[in-house]
Protein backbone atom coordinates (compact mmCIF):
# COMPACT_ATOMS: atom_id res chain seq x y z
CA UNK A 1 0.00 0.00 0.00
CA UNK A 2 2.75 2.46 0.99
CA UNK A 3 4.69 1.65 -2.14
CA UNK A 4 1.78 2.26 -4.43
CA UNK A 5 0.97 5.54 -2.67
CA UNK A 6 4.54 6.65 -3.16
CA UNK A 7 4.35 5.63 -6.79
CA UNK A 8 1.27 7.79 -7.27
CA UNK A 9 2.89 10.77 -5.64
CA UNK A 10 5.91 10.36 -7.88
CA UNK A 11 3.69 9.87 -10.90
CA UNK A 12 1.70 12.99 -10.09
CA UNK A 13 4.88 14.99 -9.47
CA UNK A 14 6.38 13.78 -12.73
CA UNK A 15 3.27 14.61 -14.70
CA UNK A 16 3.03 18.17 -13.41
CA UNK A 17 4.83 21.03 -15.13
CA UNK A 18 7.95 21.93 -13.24
CA UNK A 19 7.02 25.56 -12.68
CA UNK A 20 3.48 25.06 -11.30
CA UNK A 21 3.31 24.63 -7.59
CA UNK A 22 1.04 21.88 -6.45
CA UNK A 23 0.09 20.20 -3.25
CA UNK A 24 1.93 17.17 -1.99
CA UNK A 25 -0.97 14.76 -2.10
CA UNK A 26 -1.35 11.58 -0.17
CA UNK A 27 -4.51 9.96 0.91
CA UNK A 28 -5.14 10.89 4.52
CA UNK A 29 -7.39 7.97 5.50
CA UNK A 30 -7.60 4.30 4.76
CA UNK A 31 -11.15 3.75 5.92
CA UNK A 32 -14.18 5.95 5.63
CA UNK A 33 -15.06 7.79 8.86
CA UNK A 34 -18.29 6.65 10.42
CA UNK A 35 -20.99 8.92 11.77
CA UNK A 36 -19.59 8.41 15.30
CA UNK A 37 -16.04 9.35 14.23
CA UNK A 38 -17.31 12.53 12.64
CA UNK A 39 -19.48 13.31 15.64
CA UNK A 40 -21.26 16.63 16.18
CA UNK A 41 -24.57 14.94 15.43
CA UNK A 42 -23.60 14.30 11.84
CA UNK A 43 -25.95 12.10 9.87
CA UNK A 44 -24.74 10.71 6.55
CA UNK A 45 -27.12 11.67 3.74
CA UNK A 46 -28.96 8.98 1.82
CA UNK A 47 -27.12 7.53 -1.12
CA UNK A 48 -28.87 8.23 -4.40
CA UNK A 49 -30.08 4.77 -5.27
CA UNK A 50 -31.13 4.24 -8.87
CA UNK A 51 -34.86 4.83 -8.75
CA UNK A 52 -37.07 2.16 -10.24
CA UNK A 53 -38.61 3.10 -13.51
CA UNK A 54 -41.79 5.07 -13.18
CA UNK A 55 -44.92 3.01 -13.79
CA UNK A 56 -47.05 5.96 -14.81
CA UNK A 57 -45.74 6.39 -18.33
CA UNK A 58 -45.82 2.67 -18.96
CA UNK A 59 -49.51 2.49 -18.11
CA UNK A 60 -50.12 5.71 -20.02
CA UNK A 61 -48.44 4.30 -23.12
CA UNK A 62 -50.47 1.10 -23.05
CA UNK A 63 -53.76 2.94 -22.45
CA UNK A 64 -53.01 5.49 -25.15
CA UNK A 65 -52.04 2.76 -27.60
CA UNK A 66 -55.30 0.91 -26.93
CA UNK A 67 -57.31 4.12 -27.27
CA UNK A 68 -55.53 5.08 -30.49
CA UNK A 69 -56.16 1.61 -31.94
CA UNK A 70 -59.83 1.84 -31.01
CA UNK A 71 -60.19 5.31 -32.49
CA UNK A 72 -58.41 4.22 -35.68
CA UNK A 73 -60.72 1.22 -36.02
CA UNK A 74 -63.80 3.37 -35.44
CA UNK A 75 -62.68 6.04 -37.90
CA UNK A 76 -61.69 3.57 -40.61
CA UNK A 77 -64.54 1.10 -40.30
CA UNK A 78 -67.46 3.18 -39.03
CA UNK A 79 -66.89 6.85 -39.65
CA UNK A 80 -65.24 6.15 -43.02
CA UNK A 81 -63.61 9.53 -43.42
CA UNK A 82 -60.03 10.42 -44.22
CA UNK A 83 -59.87 13.78 -42.47
CA UNK A 84 -60.08 12.44 -38.93
CA UNK A 85 -57.65 9.64 -39.77
CA UNK A 86 -55.11 12.27 -40.79
CA UNK A 87 -55.69 14.07 -37.51
CA UNK A 88 -55.07 10.82 -35.62
CA UNK A 89 -51.91 10.24 -37.68
CA UNK A 90 -50.56 13.67 -36.78
CA UNK A 91 -51.39 13.15 -33.11
CA UNK A 92 -49.62 9.78 -33.06
CA UNK A 93 -46.48 11.09 -34.78
CA UNK A 94 -46.40 13.86 -32.20
CA UNK A 95 -46.94 11.62 -29.18
CA UNK A 96 -45.47 8.17 -29.94
CA UNK A 97 -42.88 9.63 -32.30
CA UNK A 98 -41.49 12.92 -31.13
CA UNK A 99 -42.65 13.00 -27.51
CA UNK A 100 -42.02 9.38 -26.54
CA UNK A 101 -39.09 9.27 -28.98
CA UNK A 102 -40.27 6.14 -30.77
CA UNK A 103 -39.83 3.82 -27.75
CA UNK A 104 -41.25 1.36 -26.68
CA UNK A 105 -42.55 0.33 -30.07
CA UNK A 106 -44.35 -2.90 -30.97
CA UNK A 107 -42.00 -3.39 -33.93
CA UNK A 108 -38.89 -3.65 -31.80
CA UNK A 109 -40.72 -5.48 -29.02
CA UNK A 110 -40.98 -8.48 -31.36
CA UNK A 111 -37.32 -9.13 -30.55
CA UNK A 112 -37.74 -8.75 -26.79
CA UNK A 113 -40.69 -11.13 -26.83
CA UNK A 114 -38.70 -13.65 -28.86
CA UNK A 115 -35.75 -13.43 -26.46
CA UNK A 116 -38.04 -13.77 -23.43
CA UNK A 117 -39.59 -16.90 -24.91
CA UNK A 118 -36.20 -18.49 -25.61
CA UNK A 119 -33.94 -17.25 -22.81
CA UNK A 120 -35.06 -18.34 -19.32
CA UNK A 121 -33.05 -15.54 -17.68
CA UNK A 122 -34.63 -12.76 -19.70
CA UNK A 123 -37.97 -11.21 -18.91
CA UNK A 124 -39.93 -8.40 -20.49
CA UNK A 125 -42.11 -6.12 -18.38
CA UNK A 126 -45.91 -6.32 -18.57
CA UNK A 127 -46.25 -3.17 -20.61
CA UNK A 128 -43.90 -4.43 -23.34
CA UNK A 129 -45.99 -7.60 -23.61
CA UNK A 130 -49.13 -5.46 -23.83
CA UNK A 131 -47.59 -3.21 -26.45
CA UNK A 132 -46.55 -6.22 -28.52
CA UNK A 133 -49.91 -8.01 -28.31
CA UNK A 134 -52.42 -5.14 -28.62
CA UNK A 135 -51.86 -4.28 -32.31
CA UNK A 136 -51.96 -7.98 -33.24
CA UNK A 137 -55.27 -8.50 -31.42
CA UNK A 138 -56.58 -5.35 -33.10
CA UNK A 139 -55.48 -6.80 -36.47
CA UNK A 140 -57.46 -9.98 -35.75
CA UNK A 141 -60.59 -7.93 -35.21
CA UNK A 142 -60.29 -4.84 -37.39
CA UNK A 143 -57.34 -5.35 -39.77
CA UNK A 144 -54.18 -3.26 -39.79
CA UNK A 145 -55.54 -0.33 -37.81
CA UNK A 146 -52.16 -0.02 -36.07
CA UNK A 147 -50.64 0.88 -39.42
CA UNK A 148 -53.48 3.31 -40.10
CA UNK A 149 -51.66 6.05 -38.27
CA UNK A 150 -50.97 4.80 -34.75
CA UNK A 151 -47.49 3.48 -35.51
CA UNK A 152 -45.19 6.53 -35.52
CA UNK A 153 -42.96 5.01 -38.20
CA UNK A 154 -45.92 4.44 -40.48
CA UNK A 155 -47.57 7.71 -39.57
CA UNK A 156 -44.58 9.86 -40.51
CA UNK A 157 -44.43 8.10 -43.90
CA UNK A 158 -48.19 8.35 -44.32
CA UNK A 159 -47.93 12.12 -44.01
CA UNK A 160 -45.14 12.17 -46.61
CA UNK A 161 -47.01 10.21 -49.30
CA UNK A 162 -47.94 13.28 -51.31
CA UNK A 163 -47.37 12.30 -54.96
CA UNK A 164 -47.46 8.52 -54.91
CA UNK A 165 -46.98 6.59 -58.13
CA UNK A 166 -48.26 3.08 -58.79
CA UNK A 167 -45.74 0.32 -58.20
CA UNK A 168 -46.14 -2.70 -60.50
CA UNK A 169 -48.09 -5.35 -58.59
CA UNK A 170 -45.59 -8.15 -59.11
CA UNK A 171 -42.69 -5.97 -57.97
CA UNK A 172 -44.74 -4.88 -54.95
CA UNK A 173 -45.52 -8.49 -54.05
CA UNK A 174 -41.92 -9.61 -54.56
CA UNK A 175 -40.51 -6.81 -52.42
CA UNK A 176 -43.08 -7.67 -49.75
CA UNK A 177 -41.16 -10.89 -49.04
CA UNK A 178 -38.27 -8.77 -47.75
CA UNK A 179 -40.36 -8.16 -44.62
CA UNK A 180 -40.27 -11.87 -43.77
CA UNK A 181 -36.55 -12.09 -44.50
CA UNK A 182 -35.95 -9.11 -42.22
CA UNK A 183 -38.18 -10.62 -39.52
CA UNK A 184 -36.30 -13.90 -39.76
CA UNK A 185 -32.90 -12.21 -39.52
CA UNK A 186 -34.04 -10.03 -36.62
CA UNK A 187 -35.32 -13.04 -34.69
CA UNK A 188 -32.18 -15.02 -35.47
CA UNK A 189 -29.89 -12.31 -34.10
CA UNK A 190 -32.17 -11.60 -31.13
CA UNK A 191 -32.24 -15.16 -29.80
CA UNK A 192 -28.46 -15.52 -29.77
CA UNK A 193 -26.75 -15.90 -26.36
CA UNK A 194 -26.54 -12.56 -24.52
CA UNK A 195 -23.00 -11.68 -25.62
CA UNK A 196 -23.77 -12.01 -29.33
CA UNK A 197 -27.30 -10.68 -29.07
CA UNK A 198 -28.17 -7.94 -31.51
CA UNK A 199 -31.45 -6.08 -31.89
CA UNK A 200 -31.31 -5.48 -35.63
CA UNK A 201 -34.71 -3.81 -35.91
CA UNK A 202 -33.75 -1.20 -33.33
CA UNK A 203 -30.20 -0.71 -34.54
CA UNK A 204 -31.32 -0.20 -38.13
CA UNK A 205 -34.54 1.72 -37.44
CA UNK A 206 -34.32 4.55 -40.00
CA UNK A 207 -36.86 6.86 -38.36
CA UNK A 208 -36.19 6.74 -34.64
CA UNK A 209 -33.14 8.96 -35.11
CA UNK A 210 -35.34 11.59 -36.72
CA UNK A 211 -37.70 11.50 -33.72
CA UNK A 212 -34.78 11.91 -31.34
CA UNK A 213 -32.78 14.38 -33.44
CA UNK A 214 -29.74 12.21 -32.88
CA UNK A 215 -28.20 8.99 -34.11
CA UNK A 216 -25.59 7.71 -36.54
CA UNK A 217 -25.27 10.10 -39.49
CA UNK A 218 -25.69 7.40 -42.13
CA UNK A 219 -28.86 6.14 -40.48
CA UNK A 220 -30.33 9.64 -40.32
CA UNK A 221 -29.56 9.95 -44.02
CA UNK A 222 -31.25 6.63 -44.74
CA UNK A 223 -34.27 7.84 -42.76
CA UNK A 224 -34.30 11.07 -44.76
CA UNK A 225 -34.02 9.11 -48.01
CA UNK A 226 -36.96 6.91 -46.99
CA UNK A 227 -39.03 10.01 -46.31
CA UNK A 228 -38.09 11.66 -49.62
CA UNK A 229 -38.67 8.42 -51.54
CA UNK A 230 -41.95 8.13 -49.62
CA UNK A 231 -43.26 11.25 -51.34
CA UNK A 232 -43.38 9.29 -54.61
CA UNK A 233 -43.57 5.67 -53.42
CA UNK A 234 -46.11 5.27 -50.64
CA UNK A 235 -44.71 4.05 -47.30
CA UNK A 236 -41.74 2.04 -48.60
CA UNK A 237 -40.60 0.89 -45.14
CA UNK A 238 -44.05 -0.34 -44.13
CA UNK A 239 -44.69 -2.23 -47.34
CA UNK A 240 -41.37 -3.89 -47.96
CA UNK A 241 -39.30 -3.87 -44.79
CA UNK A 242 -41.39 -3.67 -41.63
CA UNK A 243 -41.07 -7.05 -39.86
CA UNK A 244 -44.00 -6.33 -37.57
CA UNK A 245 -46.01 -5.36 -40.65
CA UNK A 246 -45.41 -8.90 -41.94
CA UNK A 247 -46.98 -10.29 -38.76
CA UNK A 248 -49.84 -7.81 -38.95
CA UNK A 249 -50.65 -8.66 -42.54
CA UNK A 250 -50.67 -12.37 -41.66
CA UNK A 251 -53.01 -11.70 -38.74
CA UNK A 252 -55.23 -9.31 -40.67
CA UNK A 253 -55.94 -12.02 -43.23
CA UNK A 254 -58.29 -13.50 -40.63
CA UNK A 255 -59.70 -10.22 -39.41
CA UNK A 256 -63.25 -10.31 -38.08
CA UNK A 257 -64.13 -7.01 -39.72
CA UNK A 258 -61.74 -5.04 -41.80
CA UNK A 259 -61.46 -1.94 -43.89
CA UNK A 260 -63.82 -2.41 -46.81
CA UNK A 261 -65.14 -0.73 -49.90
CA UNK A 262 -68.75 -1.80 -50.20
CA UNK A 263 -71.14 -1.28 -53.11
CA UNK A 264 -74.01 -0.20 -50.86
CA UNK A 265 -72.07 2.53 -49.07
CA UNK A 266 -69.64 3.51 -51.80
CA UNK A 267 -70.25 3.86 -55.52
CA UNK A 268 -68.44 0.73 -56.76
CA UNK A 269 -67.11 2.71 -59.71
CA UNK A 270 -63.40 1.94 -59.37
CA UNK A 271 -62.26 5.54 -59.02
CA UNK A 272 -60.69 4.61 -55.72
CA UNK A 273 -58.24 2.15 -57.26
CA UNK A 274 -56.01 4.97 -58.42
CA UNK A 275 -56.39 6.83 -55.17
CA UNK A 276 -54.67 4.02 -53.25
CA UNK A 277 -50.91 4.71 -53.04
CA UNK A 278 -50.23 1.24 -51.65
CA UNK A 279 -51.73 -0.97 -54.34
CA UNK A 280 -54.18 -2.31 -51.81
CA UNK A 281 -57.32 -2.12 -53.95
CA UNK A 282 -57.90 -4.96 -56.37
CA UNK A 283 -61.11 -5.38 -58.38
CA UNK A 284 -62.65 -2.42 -56.56
CA UNK A 285 -62.16 -4.11 -53.16
CA UNK A 286 -59.67 -3.40 -50.40
CA UNK A 287 -57.05 -6.10 -49.90
CA UNK A 288 -57.07 -6.48 -46.14
CA UNK A 289 -53.51 -7.79 -45.82
CA UNK A 290 -51.91 -4.79 -47.49
CA UNK A 291 -54.45 -2.06 -46.66
CA UNK A 292 -53.11 0.52 -44.20
CA UNK A 293 -56.61 1.94 -43.62
CA UNK A 294 -55.49 5.43 -44.59
CA UNK A 295 -58.93 6.29 -46.01
CA UNK A 296 -57.68 7.88 -49.24
CA UNK A 297 -60.18 5.76 -51.17
CA UNK A 298 -63.05 7.23 -49.17
CA UNK A 299 -61.72 10.68 -49.98
CA UNK A 300 -61.90 9.89 -53.70
CA UNK A 301 -65.36 8.31 -53.63
CA UNK A 302 -68.10 10.40 -55.26
CA UNK A 303 -70.76 9.04 -52.91
CA UNK A 304 -68.64 9.85 -49.88
CA UNK A 305 -68.02 13.36 -51.16
CA UNK A 306 -71.68 13.92 -51.83
CA UNK A 307 -72.76 12.62 -48.43
CA UNK A 308 -70.11 14.70 -46.68
CA UNK A 309 -71.17 17.93 -48.32
CA UNK A 310 -74.81 17.29 -47.47
CA UNK A 311 -74.36 16.01 -43.94
CA UNK A 312 -70.83 16.39 -42.59
CA UNK B 1 -71.51 -20.97 -53.92
CA UNK B 2 -73.04 -20.09 -50.57
CA UNK B 3 -71.58 -23.31 -49.15
CA UNK B 4 -68.07 -22.21 -50.14
CA UNK B 5 -68.69 -18.87 -48.58
CA UNK B 6 -69.68 -20.46 -45.31
CA UNK B 7 -66.69 -22.74 -45.32
CA UNK B 8 -64.47 -19.76 -45.89
CA UNK B 9 -66.11 -17.96 -42.99
CA UNK B 10 -65.68 -21.01 -40.79
CA UNK B 11 -62.02 -21.24 -41.72
CA UNK B 12 -61.65 -17.57 -40.88
CA UNK B 13 -63.26 -18.10 -37.48
CA UNK B 14 -61.03 -21.08 -36.79
CA UNK B 15 -57.88 -19.22 -37.83
CA UNK B 16 -58.85 -16.22 -35.73
CA UNK B 17 -59.58 -18.40 -32.73
CA UNK B 18 -56.26 -20.19 -33.18
CA UNK B 19 -54.34 -16.93 -33.47
CA UNK B 20 -56.06 -15.49 -30.39
CA UNK B 21 -55.29 -18.63 -28.41
CA UNK B 22 -51.66 -18.46 -29.52
CA UNK B 23 -51.36 -14.80 -28.56
CA UNK B 24 -53.05 -15.55 -25.25
CA UNK B 25 -50.59 -18.35 -24.59
CA UNK B 26 -47.58 -16.16 -25.39
CA UNK B 27 -48.98 -13.39 -23.19
CA UNK B 28 -49.56 -15.84 -20.36
CA UNK B 29 -46.04 -17.28 -20.52
CA UNK B 30 -44.50 -13.80 -20.62
CA UNK B 31 -46.69 -12.49 -17.79
CA UNK B 32 -45.60 -15.37 -15.58
CA UNK B 33 -42.00 -14.29 -16.14
CA UNK B 34 -42.59 -10.57 -15.95
CA UNK B 35 -42.20 -10.12 -12.18
CA UNK B 36 -38.77 -8.65 -12.86
CA UNK B 37 -37.45 -6.74 -15.79
CA UNK B 38 -34.04 -6.45 -17.31
CA UNK B 39 -32.58 -2.97 -17.39
CA UNK B 40 -29.23 -1.62 -18.48
CA UNK B 41 -26.61 -1.52 -15.75
CA UNK B 42 -22.86 -0.93 -15.49
CA UNK B 43 -20.53 -3.64 -14.29
CA UNK B 44 -18.07 -1.76 -12.03
CA UNK B 45 -15.55 -4.56 -12.35
CA UNK B 46 -15.32 -3.94 -16.07
CA UNK B 47 -15.85 -0.17 -16.43
CA UNK B 48 -12.41 1.35 -16.94
CA UNK B 49 -13.25 4.36 -14.77
CA UNK B 50 -14.06 2.29 -11.72
CA UNK B 51 -12.02 -0.86 -12.29
CA UNK B 52 -9.03 -1.17 -9.95
CA UNK B 53 -5.64 -1.26 -11.59
CA UNK B 54 -6.58 1.06 -14.43
CA UNK B 55 -4.85 4.14 -13.11
CA UNK B 56 -2.99 7.12 -14.49
CA UNK B 57 -4.92 6.93 -17.78
CA UNK B 58 -7.56 9.20 -19.24
CA UNK B 59 -11.08 8.51 -18.05
CA UNK B 60 -13.46 7.09 -20.64
CA UNK B 61 -16.30 9.56 -21.12
CA UNK B 62 -18.53 7.60 -23.47
CA UNK B 63 -21.35 7.42 -20.90
CA UNK B 64 -21.61 11.20 -21.04
CA UNK B 65 -21.33 11.56 -24.79
CA UNK B 66 -23.15 8.57 -26.24
CA UNK B 67 -26.52 8.36 -24.46
CA UNK B 68 -29.46 9.24 -26.70
CA UNK B 69 -30.71 11.60 -24.01
CA UNK B 70 -29.33 15.14 -24.02
CA UNK B 71 -28.31 14.66 -20.39
CA UNK B 72 -27.07 11.11 -20.10
CA UNK B 73 -29.05 8.60 -18.03
CA UNK B 74 -25.75 7.70 -16.36
CA UNK B 75 -24.84 9.58 -13.18
CA UNK B 76 -22.00 9.47 -10.70
CA UNK B 77 -23.14 8.42 -7.24
CA UNK B 78 -21.16 8.89 -4.04
CA UNK B 79 -21.52 5.97 -1.64
CA UNK B 80 -21.30 7.97 1.60
CA UNK B 81 -20.50 4.95 3.75
CA UNK B 82 -17.22 4.57 1.87
CA UNK B 83 -16.35 8.27 1.40
CA UNK B 84 -13.26 9.44 3.29
CA UNK B 85 -14.63 13.02 3.50
CA UNK B 86 -11.07 14.27 2.96
CA UNK B 87 -9.96 17.89 3.18
CA UNK B 88 -8.40 17.50 -0.25
CA UNK B 89 -10.56 15.15 -2.22
CA UNK B 90 -8.76 13.92 -5.35
CA UNK B 91 -12.09 13.56 -7.13
CA UNK B 92 -13.07 17.12 -6.28
CA UNK B 93 -9.78 18.98 -6.68
CA UNK B 94 -7.46 18.48 -9.59
CA UNK B 95 -4.54 17.68 -7.34
CA UNK B 96 -2.00 18.34 -10.06
CA UNK B 97 -3.15 21.92 -10.57
CA UNK B 98 -1.35 24.94 -9.13
CA UNK B 99 -1.99 25.78 -5.49
CA UNK B 100 -4.28 28.76 -4.93
CA UNK B 101 -4.06 31.42 -2.21
CA UNK B 102 -6.07 29.20 0.18
CA UNK B 103 -3.50 26.42 -0.05
CA UNK B 104 -5.84 24.20 -2.03
CA UNK B 105 -5.49 23.14 -5.67
CA UNK B 106 -6.99 25.84 -7.85
CA UNK B 107 -8.78 23.59 -10.36
CA UNK B 108 -11.68 21.16 -10.03
CA UNK B 109 -12.02 17.72 -11.57
CA UNK B 110 -15.70 18.03 -12.49
CA UNK B 111 -16.09 19.93 -15.77
CA UNK B 112 -19.69 20.77 -14.90
CA UNK B 113 -19.13 21.71 -11.26
CA UNK B 114 -21.65 19.09 -10.17
CA UNK B 115 -19.84 18.12 -6.95
CA UNK B 116 -20.65 20.14 -3.83
CA UNK B 117 -18.09 20.37 -1.04
CA UNK B 118 -19.34 21.28 2.43
CA UNK B 119 -17.55 21.27 5.74
CA UNK B 120 -19.12 19.10 8.40
CA UNK B 121 -19.59 20.93 11.70
CA UNK B 122 -17.29 23.63 13.02
CA UNK B 123 -14.00 24.31 11.23
CA UNK B 124 -10.91 25.49 13.03
CA UNK B 125 -9.77 28.47 10.89
CA UNK B 126 -6.14 27.77 11.80
CA UNK B 127 -6.34 24.11 10.88
CA UNK B 128 -9.04 23.54 8.26
CA UNK B 129 -7.40 20.30 7.14
CA UNK B 130 -8.32 18.69 10.43
CA UNK B 131 -11.94 18.35 9.55
CA UNK B 132 -14.38 16.26 7.54
CA UNK B 133 -15.94 17.47 4.33
CA UNK B 134 -19.02 16.15 2.65
CA UNK B 135 -19.02 15.69 -1.11
CA UNK B 136 -22.42 15.36 -2.72
CA UNK B 137 -23.23 15.17 -6.41
CA UNK B 138 -25.92 17.29 -8.00
CA UNK B 139 -27.86 14.94 -10.27
CA UNK B 140 -29.24 17.72 -12.39
CA UNK B 141 -25.71 18.72 -13.38
CA UNK B 142 -23.84 15.41 -13.50
CA UNK B 143 -23.63 13.88 -16.96
CA UNK B 144 -21.87 10.68 -15.97
CA UNK B 145 -18.53 11.49 -17.60
CA UNK B 146 -16.80 9.47 -14.89
CA UNK B 147 -13.78 11.76 -14.40
CA UNK B 148 -14.39 11.84 -10.63
CA UNK B 149 -14.87 8.06 -10.54
CA UNK B 150 -11.44 7.61 -12.09
CA UNK B 151 -9.82 9.95 -9.54
CA UNK B 152 -11.65 8.62 -6.50
CA UNK B 153 -10.70 5.00 -6.83
CA UNK B 154 -7.94 3.28 -4.88
CA UNK B 155 -5.20 4.01 -4.15
CA UNK B 156 -5.62 7.81 -4.47
CA UNK B 157 -9.10 7.70 -2.97
CA UNK B 158 -11.32 5.16 -1.31
CA UNK B 159 -13.38 4.36 -4.40
CA UNK B 160 -16.67 5.64 -3.03
CA UNK B 161 -17.91 7.17 -6.28
CA UNK B 162 -19.38 4.93 -8.94
CA UNK B 163 -21.28 5.31 -12.18
CA UNK B 164 -24.88 4.21 -12.25
CA UNK B 165 -27.68 4.05 -14.80
CA UNK B 166 -30.70 5.93 -13.46
CA UNK B 167 -33.56 3.62 -14.41
CA UNK B 168 -36.14 6.36 -13.98
CA UNK B 169 -34.49 8.40 -16.75
CA UNK B 170 -33.13 5.60 -18.90
CA UNK B 171 -35.28 5.01 -21.98
CA UNK B 172 -34.32 1.34 -21.88
CA UNK B 173 -33.44 1.30 -25.56
CA UNK B 174 -33.16 -2.15 -27.03
CA UNK B 175 -29.89 -1.00 -28.55
CA UNK B 176 -28.36 1.03 -25.73
CA UNK B 177 -26.12 3.39 -27.64
CA UNK B 178 -23.61 3.59 -24.79
CA UNK B 179 -23.42 -0.19 -24.54
CA UNK B 180 -22.76 -0.28 -28.27
CA UNK B 181 -19.61 1.84 -27.90
CA UNK B 182 -18.44 0.87 -24.40
CA UNK B 183 -14.79 -0.14 -24.91
CA UNK B 184 -14.88 -2.56 -21.98
CA UNK B 185 -18.29 -4.18 -22.63
CA UNK B 186 -19.28 -3.08 -19.15
CA UNK B 187 -22.96 -2.70 -20.01
CA UNK B 188 -25.44 -5.47 -19.61
CA UNK B 189 -29.12 -5.94 -19.02
CA UNK B 190 -29.56 -6.99 -15.44
CA UNK B 191 -32.72 -7.68 -13.43
CA UNK B 192 -34.02 -4.49 -11.90
CA UNK B 193 -37.07 -3.56 -9.83
CA UNK B 194 -40.09 -1.98 -11.49
CA UNK B 195 -42.72 0.04 -9.74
Amino acid sequence: MRGSLLAIVILILAAAPAAAQQIDYSRPVDVAPSEETIGEGYVAPDVQRPLPRGGFWQVADVVLLAVALGVAAWLALRRRQRGWLVALTVACVAYFGFYREGCVCPIGSTQNVAVALVDPGYAVPYYVVAIFVLPLVAALFFGRVFCAGVCPLGAIQELMALKPVDVPRRLDAALGWLRWVYLGLALYYAVQPAVDRDFLICRLDPFVGLFRFTGPAWLLMVGGLFLVAGIFVGRPYCRWLCPYGALLSAFSRYAWRSFSITPDRELDCGLCEHACPYGAIEERRAVRTSCFACGRCYGSCPVQRASQTVAP
Amino acid sequence: MSGGHTRRELLGHAARGLALTGLGGVTGVLFLKAHATNAWAIDAGRCVNSRLGAFGIDACQRCATDCVLSLSAVRAVNEFSRCGRCYVCPAYFKITSAVGPDGLPSERVCPRDAIKREAIGWIDPDDPANNFYEYSIDESLCNGCGLCVMECKEPAGLGSIRLEVRHDVCLDCNRCSIAAVCPEDAYDRLPSPVT
